[in-house]
């Protein structure tokens, strides 16, 4: 058992007396090299399940464990480092700085050999089909080759697990069977466990395994 | 660090120009910072090398009335605050000071007002109506140079000094020998009401040499001007006025090791005003260090309007870059990463505005140091070849002090930045 959440409860205060229950008891375990997708409506609970295993939400109840350890036991900012990688719907890249430095971004808040760097760079770029796009900044990109540099950026630490949120949402059919071919490829090549979020039925197809989320509670 | 620094100005550089207007604030507070540590050491230079050069240390000036000038400036040496009975220095007082062990001479100076002053061929009044008078010889110490061949007044003859020379657009080889003219109003005087008997004066000088001492411009002798009071006053004569009004001042010079008890001895015994080389240059420190106070404080004013600046353009930031925060957060940046990218980014727009401030300053002080220069060598100052002097370490400090106001300013804004929450920040529109 790689990934195992245990009565995973999340609730938020609208006021004094009342408050809801985003996530009402998640139960599921993901063994190593997993890719699963997690379906379901809007308001079934996808996004704060995504931002409790995202290290961006604390205040659950219940448990999560990642090879074998209770990730609160994790310093939230390394957690977010080096235990998940995320991609967004929106991309999510900082306009102002070229391919190369988005991909790089997590790394300008760690020590790092630079050679070592340099190495996982070049692999992480041609992995992800960007090699002649290195300098260009995010406006030049496509939104499949914007999605392409989230995607490098999410693995460019080597992450246990990399959390997809609804990642072919902005983008045309397409495009967006070849960045879930990219995810497959990269789930095998890198042996990394992927953990997709959609609504969409037909792109849970892709996945191996699939999670269903009906009203806070897997189905 | 390195690549935070990187990021942050990339930040910065990102808002050009809100980040130029916004330093505007820092390089003005900067410009007004410098101007007092640049300029405001040389104005008291320039003033203590004019003190020095005019004022020996063995000098002691003396006036029976609770204000004094010297050299144009006013002061009023009223020790501890008491106000002394004004004295009429006669000549019994004179002879009094000159019998205390340790006065090498008293000389008396006496000043005649509001007499025009006509140059010979010329139509323009000059426009101080002051005429000094003492005999002390033309190369004396308190004139600080002397041109002429004669450095002795005789009756009704004149030494001018080098701002009359330039007032009159001459040469100090062309004055000598003219005459001046100097002419009672021909209406009187509004505030002194002039009698008839002073009505329509004229008395004529020739110039003998030309003197250097600020502006006491016009200089005769003793007894031209006691000749002029007398006549000008309706006294019987020299010694009348000399025992009604007094002398203005009695310039006394003393032996070495001598000047402090004979000055406290005038001042407590005889109860006479007198001011010394040290009451000047105290009088300057007081004068220097109040400016630089007032200064100070308008530049402490601007510096807090300057970090309000600041303090304002960093929230705008972090509202425009709340979904960016959300993102490097994600991504694994600590709460302390992105306090120190945001304080980097205020203290960098503090940097810029301490260099920008610094160096308007500069070109500024350059270009203005010549009119200085020259305006007071022609006010009869002591000749300077430079007023302001760049300092290394006073630069030093005014960065530091710009990046400093960055910083403080930034502390507020950057703790917003460090507390969003990455989930609502990410979730930002």
């Amino acid at each position: 058992m790689f990934i195992e959440v245990k009565n995973l409860k999340r609730e938020y205060k609208m006021g004094k007396e009342i408050s809801v229950g985003a996530l009402q008891g998640v139960n599921f375990t993901l063994e190593k090299g997993d890719f699963v997708s997690v379906v379901g409506s809007s308001g079934s609970g996808k996004s704060t399940l995504l931002n409790i295993l995202g290290g961006l939400d604390w205040e659950y109840t219940g448990e999560i464990t990642i090879d074998g350890k209770n990730i609160k036991e994790y310093d939230k900012n390394y957690y977010r480092r080096y235990i998940v990688g995320t991609i967004f719907q929106q991309f999510y890249l900082i306009p102002s700085l070229s391919v190369e430095e988005n991909i790089l971004l997590p790394i300008k808040f760690q020590k790092r050999d630079s050679k070592e760097i340099k190495e996982r760079l070049d692999y992480i770029i041609d992995m992800v089909g960007l090699s002649d796009r290195r300098k260009h900044l995010p406006k030049e990109l496509s939104g499949g080759q914007a999605q392409r540099v989230a995607i490098a950026r999410a693995l460019i630490d080597s992450p246990k697990i990399v959390l997809a949120d609804e990642p072919t949402g902005n983008l045309d059919s397409k495009t967006g069977e070849s960045i879930l071919q990219l995810l497959q490829e990269l789930n095998i090549s890198e042996g990394v466990t992927i953990l997709l979020v959609t609504h969409d039925k037909d792109i849970a197809k892709h996945t191996k395994k699939r999670i269903s989320l009906v009203d806070g509670k897997n189905v | 660090m390195e690549k935070m620094f990187k990021y942050a100005i990339n930040l910065v550089l990102r808002r050009k120009f809100r980040t130029a207007l916004t330093s505007l604030g820092i390089m003005l507070a900067v410009m007004l910072m410098s101007f007092i540590l640049f300029g405001m050491t040389d104005l008291k230079n320039v003033m203590l090398s004019e003190i020095e050069t005019r004022f020996n240390p063995l000098d002691l000036y003396v006036s029976g009335q609770d204000n004094m000038s010297f050299g144009g400036m006013a002061v009023a040496p009223t020790k501890d605050g008491i106000k002394k009975e004004e004295t009429v220095l006669t000549e019994e007082i004179k002879e009094k000071i000159q019998q205390i062990s340790g006065v090498e001479s008293v000389e008396p100076l006496l000043f005649i007002n509001g007499l025009d002053m006509y140059l010979e061929d010329d139509d323009t009044p000059y426009p101080m109506k002051l005429i000094a008078a003492s005999d002390l010889p033309g190369n004396h110490h308190i004139f600080k140079s002397f041109y002429g061949d004669k450095d002795t007044l005789d009756s009704y003859e004149m030494f001018v000094s080098k701002y009359v020379v330039s007032f009159f657009e001459t040469t100090q080889e062309d004055i000598i020998g003219k005459k001046i003219h100097a002419k009672s109003s021909s209406s009187g005087s509004f505030f002194s009401a002039a009698s008839k008997s002073m009505i329509d004066k004229e008395y004529e000088f020739t110039i003998v040499g030309v003197v250097d001492t600020g502006n006491d411009a016009f200089w005769v002798n003793n007894d031209t001007a006691l000749d002029i009071l007398v006549d000008l006053g309706g006294y019987d004569d020299g010694a009348d006025y000399i025992s009604n009004v007094g002398y203005f001042q009695l310039y006394v010079t003393t032996n070495e090791g001598k000047t402090k008890d004979i000055e406290r001895y005038i001042d407590e015994d005889l109860k006479l005003f007198v001011i010394s080389s040290d009451t000047i240059l105290g009088f300057i420190d007081t004068f220097t260090a109040g400016l630089t106070i007032a200064l100070i404080l308008f530049g402490s004013i601007s510096a807090i309007v300057a970090s309000i600046g600041i303090v304002n353009t960093m929230i705008m930031s972090i509202y425009e870059q709340t979904r960016e925060i959300g993102i490097i957060k994600a991504i694994g940046a600590s709460n302390t990463q992105v306090l120190l990218i945001f304080l980097i980014q205020s203290s960098l727009i503090g940097l810029f505005g301490g260099i920008l401030g610094l160096s308007v300053t500069f070109l500024l002080m350059k270009a203005i140091d010549p009119f200085i220069v020259q305006t007071l060598s022609t006010q009869g100052f002591v000749d300077i070849d430079q007023f302001f002097h760049f300092q290394f370490w006073n630069a030093f400090i005014i960065t530091m002090f710009s990046i400093l106001v960055g910083v403080v300013a930034g502390i507020y804004p950057s703790m917003k930045a460090a507390k969003l929450d990455p989930v609502k920040a990410l979730r930002y529109e």
